[in-house]
């Protein structure tokens, strides 16, 4: 335990969930701090952590899964793996919330495709629209849900279903062109754009 | 594909995404090495990124929350990565490299980590290879790719083994490991996790039942943080597979194995150590919990051994039965 101020709230542990959503992005650089503690082995400040991004973790490997087994397992490894690599965050390659999502990206997409090559699995069908549906269907009041959806429909359709096939769907840019039927180099152009319009969108840098 | 600059350039939002398959991601994490404005444009893309996971969240079983905290508690840590005297290019180079490979949770990939060894460097501006001042074009050499070291300081030989730990790792892979290393290490921190979550539900148990589940603990635990730990995987020619993590100083290995078939009636698993020490029966494999068998703790490993497993009949184990994986081991 450091001897320093501590940055972890006392008192009893935030609750998972919605309500706590909207003042997460004021706490982005609150978890940047507890980072740094669960570097030096600090335990009640991963509790902290995992109360800030378990959910979303869990949450974006369900999305690209679906199997609710799998993406707890996978939220799980991701977690575990900021406990142990947390001396690795270095904040000046961006905020330790896109540290962690990127973790937990990259884990469930090497997990789909990894079952894809053992089981010659076929493509699963998903239309661009069902993949866009589901970031609005997905049910509690949440601001950043509501914002990320109001900067989806500010993307043309074809940045907007390319985007989403590849976050949410898992899909590499040439099955999304296999998928949308259209070129190869389109779509990868399509993806930069519409990221760079949700960036520019969400205020994000 | 013909990968020239812009063509490589517009893959940034499918990287960002991690939609490019590998042979695609390799070329342009190159390209990512030499070129700061295209690692600064990823870190923008994955701030947004995240926010799409942001939107897409759940909440987790309660259950899930301590499990996790207990099997963290079970864990060691990596090291930080530390930064070489700005002045001693080479050992920029050794920190630049393997060391932070060794992260499974490596953020963006090798190269955009390796990079940041370059944009560290204080004669780093903008990262660009018209613009590099001669100390960053050193620390590129540790940085880059082989189709970066044309004008590199450190000439392809530090580049190359920067750049591509795997080939260094090539004596703990011997091989039969197939992919590159990073996918590699994140599948050894799957079944680290997962190993460590199974003893942290073990921990529920009854106080017997904790004794020797430490005690296994500590014995996985020796393996896993020996020096020369190594993971070899193999299919099981009835279906399945098998993880093992072996370490010849501490002679003990562990053994998982994922998707085996039920035996039929009257028969089971039966594990076996063969090599010039002979052949040992190494334990029957328990009974499959959610798919997963083990793991098992093997202690005896010797130089030489390979480990198989066969299908047997109920009784003492004889190393005649017919081996359904085998698994060579290597020497110390």
């Amino acid at each position: 335990m450091p001897d320093g101020p501590d940055p972890i709230p006392a008192g009893p542990p935030i609750p998972a969930g919605p309500q706590r959503t909207a003042a997460q992005h004021g706490h982005g650089r609150a978890l940047d701090a507890l980072l740094a503690h669960v570097a030096r082995g600090d335990e009640r400040a991963f509790d902290a952590v995992y109360q800030q991004t378990a959910g979303q973790v869990l949450g974006i490997a369900r999305r690209v899964l679906r199997d609710p087994a799998q993406s707890e397992e996978v939220m799980q490894e991701v977690l575990l793996d900021v406990w142990r690599t947390a001396a690795r965050f270095d904040p000046e390659l961006g905020s330790a919330t896109a540290w962690v999502m990127t973790l937990a990206h990259r884990r469930a997409v090497d997990r789909v495709r990894s079952e894809q090559k053992s089981a010659q699995r076929e493509l699963r069908f998903a239309s661009a629209e069902i993949a866009y549906d589901e970031v609005t269907e997905a049910a509690e009041a949440n601001l950043d849900r509501e914002r990320v959806r109001r900067c989806l429909t500010s993307l043309t359709d074809l940045q907007r279903e390319s985007v989403t096939l590849a976050y949410y769907g898992g899909y590499t840019y040439r099955e999304v062109a296999e998928l949308l039927g259209i070129a190869v180099g389109t779509v990868k152009t399509r993806m930069r754009d519409g990221l760079i319009r949700l960036r520019d969108c969400l205020g994000v840098d | 594909m013909e990968p020239g600059e812009t063509d490589l350039h517009t893959l940034a939002g499918a990287y960002a995404m991690d939609a490019v398959a590998d042979p695609d991601r390799a070329a342009f994490e190159q390209h990512l090495a030499g070129c700061g404005p295209c690692r600064e444009e990823i870190r923008g893309l994955r701030e947004a990124t995240a926010r799409l996971a942001t939107a897409a969240q759940l909440r987790p079983r309660p259950e899930l929350r301590t499990a996790t905290l207990r099997a963290a508690a079970l864990i060691r840590q990596l090291p930080p990565v530390v930064r070489a005297d700005p002045a001693a290019m080479a050992g920029r180079a050794a920190t630049a490299g393997p060391a932070v490979m060794a992260g499974p949770a490596v953020m963006a990939g090798p190269a955009v980590m390796a990079g940041r060894a370059a944009t560290a460097g204080p004669a780093d501006t903008a990262g660009r290879a018209a613009t590099a001042g001669p100390a960053d074009t050193a620390g590129r050499a540790a940085t880059a790719g082989p189709a970066d070291t044309a004008g590199a300081a450190g000439g392809p030989g530090t580049g190359s083994a920067a750049a591509r730990p795997a080939a260094s790792a090539g004596r703990t892979a011997r091989g039969r490991l197939r992919g590159p290393l990073p996918r590699l290490a994140l599948a050894a921190a799957g079944v680290l996790a997962v190993l460590v979550i199974v003893f942290a539900a073990m921990m529920h148990g009854t106080v017997r039942q904790l004794d020797q589940a430490q005690r296994r603990t500590h014995a996985i635990a020796a393996v896993l943080n020996a020096t020369d730990v190594t993971m070899l995987t193999a299919k099981v020619s009835t279906g399945g597979s098998a993880t093992v993590l072996m370490s010849h100083r501490q002679h003990a290995l562990v053994f998982t194995a994922e998707g085996l078939r039920a035996p039929p009636a009257g028969r089971h698993y039966e594990l076996w150590l063969k090599g010039p020490a002979g052949a040992r029966p190494a334990g029957s494999l328990p009974a499959a919990r959610a798919g997963m068998i083990g793991p098992m703790v093997v202690a005896g490993l010797a130089s030489g051994d390979s480990i198989e497993l066969a299908v047997e009949p109920a009784g003492p184990p004889r190393p005649t039965a017919p081996m359904i994986m085998l698994l060579g081991l290597g020497s110390r």
